[in-house]
């Protein structure tokens, strides 16, 4: 009887193995464990087996039980499983495209104003604004500029009726900052300036500059280097380098010109860097005592650098965007290039 | 750790009321994690003896006693439910008239007797949480005595957290000396002075330590004639107020003192203690390891399995504690004792952890023992609780103290600079203070002398700092041993920051305030809700083209700025309006082939007549609603997509429920037109160009057959409005909410916006809500009206909202509406 009920569940197996459809599980089901069937069969014979052995040969016919029972269950997911697939992929090209909500883009000119930012409010400056409509003393005097400059001519800077000029850098926003706020002063003041210029591949008329100062005891030029170096690797990978050199500023003293080295060619010089290996940067410099003494800070308590950055150069460089004209064109063939831009 | 006001007084002097002392712990270093006030007890309350005590008949707990207070007067008939309530006895007593916490005693019938007064348990008069019977006080209490005098009230019990780098901190002196450095408080530690020993050849003891690494020191004491008994009123009150147990005089005194050093003792009966051999003159301590598999009966009635890791005391036999965790049953104290060894040991922490932590037992020992207690203080504790035993339970003290410290811990130097405490936190500190400070804590000043990093266990190894040698100056001091965690100069540092206050520590840069923190935040979202619903960015020169100003019918000359050099006449002015140049920029784009735009500029204007250049955005929308997908063929975008775009972004600010009306505009449509006001200030405005406008901009609409949406944002006024706003969580409802549908044909002119204000009106409260899900025109529905299909959200926020109340609530809304609008129901 043992080895009839062993034949019986292999030929079971064999045939829930070859189960298709949901009907045939239905029929292997009634056939294997119904009340007709073979099992229930020998169930009603376990009479004919000596006492003893009864239990013993009704728990063997259990397990075979159990064990088609699972067979047939798990043969009914696959089967299900499989009708499900098919039918998804009658007609399915997963390559048409997604239907997304088709995002815009920042300007480019916005996304790395809003990069410097992020970069000094992570070093812990705050950020601050100020009128781009403004005044000669704001823009000019407080910065210790000459009378006779030439920046001062009709030629450089835009004047206004009213009197006003357009601020020709967001320094004065240095001066404002000063005038209303005691050191420590830990600023950056990212905005638009005017110079007279005209339109050509590397001016424009209108552009945005990028102003940081720091003010408070004991601040020396080490933290000028200390804040561009930390600066150009944030902006342009970590393997940039940054420099300072010589120059003049009126509003400034030790006056210096920042330089990183290029990003095109990592210093070994290109048509970028003009063979030299670097690129300008922006100007920058301690703090003049003038200045401090014209917005009433103490010199001789405290000492402060400022720098400034042209945003536009450094979204062309970062870009390699060739012409300053083509950030006003407002192209969405060249806006759309940023969507994968982020902030 | 449970610390009591009153006790922690004895040895400083605490003037400050309990919020300055809960202050000056925190300051301190000591975490306050509880303060329990217990009130003084009213007058009524007073000590008392129970003459007799009978049980009440028709009752299993209650007994009749009959109880003097004293005073002379007539014995008071009482009676009282505990079980340990008996002839005799004194206890307490709480009159008629009595307050205590929310109870008033007053006479009454139990059970037809007469009781006045209740007779009182240590939780009714709120000094500990036990109510297993009513007080017991010793026989020769006074009676009628005010029962504050006894028990010390009133009292605060201070739960506090003592850091792990503080073992110093585990008792009353430790606390109380940190207090008295940290306030310049005197201190009132007294040294235990030395109780001479009785020479006995009768008794002894034989001690060695096997494990000198896990025991560095050992200290036993012989004492005899113990008069085991109940301990003294003002020690169990100092026990119970610590949350410890009181259980004879012995084991009471060996807390307690474990209570005021932070130095954990325990004691032996003698008598019970074995010896190596049969024939030994002595009994034996032997410090080792337990035996693998060791069973140990422990005072907690477990028996514990012990092994190799496990330090044991044992005696000649038997493992007689689990060293630094808990004592062994076998040589526990009993009521029998009349000879004890007084143990006071220093155990490895690490030892005492693993064996707690093993064996799943931690007591009051182990967890000072894990923390580290210094082999130093051993002697002294012993001789303190040698006292209190000789004082306390008439002990005799046998011999000279049993001490095994194979290797005595060497006093050690730290050197300190002064260049480096003002590094380190921030400012100076005088060189008296520093000496000050430090001494207070029991630091010794040894003297000036170069730094090293190095600890130093002599003076005499310390070297001179001369101008002619490379060194540091640094003060030397001697730590004492006590303070184990006081290893190198930063640790010294921190006990000088600590005392005098982190709050004296200057703040290096002011908080911020320069930066407009939430206009950055306004301009940001702003920004960012835009691009993300699918916007370009654009950036256009500042100057308007007073040309183009008139085409859209503004007048150049009003309220705008001139250039006296602009590099063209058509960059004459300052902008006030963003749209000429944002429809340049859609000419420019149309013009390659792009037929569905989104464009927008966020910048500032700069008008005549405001000081400051407000932030503004103005953005275009032409074309289809997300266009040209194969599987949703497009549709023109339409004045609820554009509204809608507005209304996600009032949403983003926090500025919802926004009066809309339309506003006219010379080159808006007169009709499909909105603008949103806050605080009756246009904060937003969409609406359709008029293609006669867009014509003179080169943009023919016609041709295009699409419409041109503008939205305008001022920037500014939704920055300065949304300014301060707070957002304050609302609970969720614990009721679910219904909805019912209202289908209706109402007049076209009638708008929405009035319907719904009309539907709220109707019940603000339980109408949480009011949807429009459809809106239908046409055939069904006579000329000049529409069907509109309301759903109302209705939830009451106290309970389930009945049937009834929703018919009548619906009902209502229709009534309202009849009469107002002139509705027919469909």
């Amino acid at each position: 009887m043992e080895a009839e009920l062993n034949r019986f569940a292999e030929e079971a197996a064999e045939k829930i193995a070859q189960c298709r459809t949901p009907n045939d599980i239905l029929n292997a089901r009634a056939q294997f464990l119904g009340k007709k069937s073979m099992l229930n069969g020998l169930f009603a014979r376990l009479r004919e087996l000596p006492a003893e052995q009864r239990p013993a040969f009704g728990q063997l016919i259990n397990t075979a039980r159990g064990k088609l029972e699972s067979l047939l269950a798990s043969r009914e997911q696959e089967i299900k499983s499989a009708a499900w697939e098919a039918q998804a992929a009658v007609d399915f090209d997963s390559s048409m495209p997604g239907y997304s909500w088709q995002r815009g883009s920042f300007h480019p000119v916005s996304i790395i104003r809003r990069q410097i930012e992020d970069v000094f409010l992570g070093m812990g400056f705050e950020i601050a604004e100020g009128p781009e409509i403004e005044d000669e003393f704001h823009n000019f005097d407080a910065l210790n500029t000459p009378d006779d400059h030439p920046s001062r001519n009709l030629a450089d800077t835009f004047y206004l009726e009213s009197g006003k000029l357009l601020r020709t850098q967001t320094s004065t926003v240095q001066i404002r900052v000063m005038e209303s706020f005691k050191p420590p002063i830990r600023i950056i003041s990212p905005g638009r300036c005017y110079r007279n210029d005209k339109p050509d591949p590397s001016h424009s008329p209108v552009f945005q500059q990028v102003e940081a100062l720091v003010v408070d005891r004991g601040i020396s030029m080490s933290d000028l280097q200390d804040t561009l170096q930390n600066f150009a690797r944030a902006m342009f990978g970590p393997q940039v380098k940054s420099r300072i050199r010589p120059h003049f500023f009126p509003f400034t003293e030790p006056s210096a010109e920042m330089d990183i080295s290029c990003v095109n060619c990592s210093g070994a010089g290109c048509r970028v860097c003009k063979n030299s290996g670097w690129l300008e940067m922006g100007g920058a410099g301690m703090v003049d005592p003038a200045v401090f003494k014209m917005v009433g800070i103490d010199p001789e308590i405290y000492t402060g650098f400022a720098f400034g950055l042209g945003i536009e150069r450094i979204a062309m460089l970062k870009y390699d965007i060739p012409d300053m004209r083509i950030l006003f064109e407002n192209d969405i063939r060249m806006l759309a290039q940023f969507k994968g831009e982020s902030l | 750790m449970i610390i009591s006001r009153n006790w922690l007084a004895k040895y400083v002097p605490l003037e400050m009321d309990d919020d300055a002392l809960n202050q000056a712990l925190t300051f301190s270093g000591i975490e306050v994690e509880a303060i329990d006030h217990i009130p003084a007890l009213p007058p009524e309350v007073v000590t008392a003896r129970i003459i007799s005590a009978e049980k009440l008949e028709d009752s299993e707990h209650l007994t009749l006693c009959m109880v003097d207070i004293g005073d002379g007067s007539e014995p008071r008939q009482v009676v009282c439910g505990a079980p340990n309530c008996s002839a005799g006895m004194v206890s307490v007593l709480a009159l008629p008239g009595a307050v205590l916490g929310e109870l008033t005693i007053k006479s009454a019938r139990l059970r037809g007797v007469e009781s006045h007064g209740m007779l009182c348990s240590e939780r009714e008069l709120g000094i500990s949480e036990d109510h297993a019977g009513i007080i017991r006080l010793p026989e020769d209490t006074p009676l009628g005595k005010s029962v504050n005098e006894l028990y010390e009230l009133p009292d605060t019990i201070f739960e506090v957290e003592i850091t792990p780098n503080r073992p110093d901190l585990l008792g009353y002196e430790g606390i109380a000396r940190d207090l008295s450095a940290a306030l310049n408080l005197p201190l009132y530690i007294k040294e235990p002075q030395p109780v001479p020993g009785v020479d006995s050849d009768a008794i002894g003891l034989s001690l060695s330590i096997v494990e000198p690494q896990l025991c560095p020191r050992y200290t036993a004491r012989l004492l005899a004639d113990i008069k085991l008994a109940d301990s003294p009123l003002w020690l169990k009150t100092a026990l119970i107020k610590s949350g410890m147990r009181p259980i004879n005089n012995v084991v009471d005194i060996t807390n307690y003192v474990m209570l005021e050093t932070g130095h954990p003792l325990h004691a032996f009966d003698y008598d019970l203690l074995q010896g190596e051999t049969e024939d030994a003159a002595h009994p034996s301590i032997i410090v080792r390891r337990a035996k693998d598999k060791e069973k140990f009966m422990a005072l907690d009635g477990n028996e514990y399995e012990l092994d190799g890791q496990d330090l044991v005391i044992a005696d000649g036999k038997n493992a007689g504690a689990l060293a630094g965790v808990i004592g062994g049953k076998q040589t526990a104290i009993s009521d029998a004792t009349k000879r004890v060894v007084l143990e006071s040991a220093a155990f490895q922490p690490q030892t005492v952890r693993r064996s707690s932590y093993n064996h799943k037992v931690s007591t009051d020992s182990s967890y000072r023992f894990e923390r580290h207690q210094s082999p130093e203080m051993a002697a002294r504790t012993s001789l303190r609780a040698t006292q209190l035993l000789v004082e306390l339970a008439g002990a005799m003290v046998i011999g000279d103290l049993y001490d095994a410290y194979p290797q005595p811990v060497q006093r050690w130097m730290v050197a300190l600079r002064k260049s480096r405490i003002s590094l380190l936190i921030g400012y100076e500190m005088a060189e008296a203070k520093v000496k000050e400070y430090l001494g207070n804590l029991g630091l010794e000043y040894v003297k000036d002398g170069a730094w090293q990093e190095e600890l130093l266990h002599d003076a005499s190894e310390i070297k001179e700092c001369d101008i002619s040698s490379k060194c540091e100056a640094a003060m030397w001091f001697a730590i004492p041993p006590k303070r184990v965690d006081l290893l190198r100069e930063v640790d010294l540092i921190e006990e000088l920051a600590r005392l005098d206050g982190y709050h004296k520590v200057p703040v290096k840069t002011p908080p911020s305030i320069i930066m407009d923190k939430h206009a950055y935040r306004i301009r940001n979202q702003v920004l960012d809700y835009l691009v993300g619903i699918g916007f370009y960015e654009t950036l256009n020169y500042s100057f308007n083209d007073p040309a183009q100003l008139q085409l859209l019918g503004i007048d150049p000359q009003e309220n705008t700025h001139k250039l006296i050099n602009p590099q063209s006449g058509n960059q004459a002015l300052m902008r006030i309006s963003l749209l000429p140049q944002l429809l340049d920029n859609l000419r420019y784009n149309l013009n390659h082939g792009e037929r569905n735009l989104k464009l927008m500029e966020l910048a500032r204007l700069y008008p005549a007549d405001q000081n400051v250049e407000p932030l503004h955005c103005t953005a275009l929308v032409t074309g289809q609603l997300r266009a040209g997908h194969w599987q949703n063929p497009g549709r023109q975008i339409n004045f609820f997509d554009i509204k809608g775009m507005v209304t996600g972004l009032l949403e983003l600010l926090d500025l919802p429920g926004t009066k809309m009306e339309p506003l006219a505009k010379s080159w808006l449509s007169q009709t499909r037109n909105l603008a949103w006001f806050i605080e009756d200030k246009p904060v937003a405005q969409i609406g359709a160009l008029q293609p006669a406008i867009a014509d003179k901009f080169g943009i023919d609409l016609s041709q295009l057959r699409q419409e041109l949406w503008v939205i305008e944002l001022d920037v500014h006024l939704l920055t300065e409005i949304s300014r301060n706003r707070k957002r304050t969580f609302v609970p969720l409802p614990r009721f679910p909410s219904v909805s019912r549908d209202l289908s209706f044909v109402v007049a076209n002119h009638i708008s929405w916006e009035h319907i719904y204000r009309l539907v709220k009106g109707v019940d603000e409260y339980l109408i949480s809500n009011v949807e429009i899900f459809d809106e239908y025109r046409g055939k069904q529905v006579p000329e000049g009206l529409r069907s509109l299909s309301l759903r109302l959200i209705l939830q009451d926020k106290e309970k389930t909202l009945t049937d009834n109340r929703i018919d009548a609530l619906v009902d209502s809304v229709i009534k309202e509406l009849a009469e107002e609008c002139k509705i027919q129901l469909r």
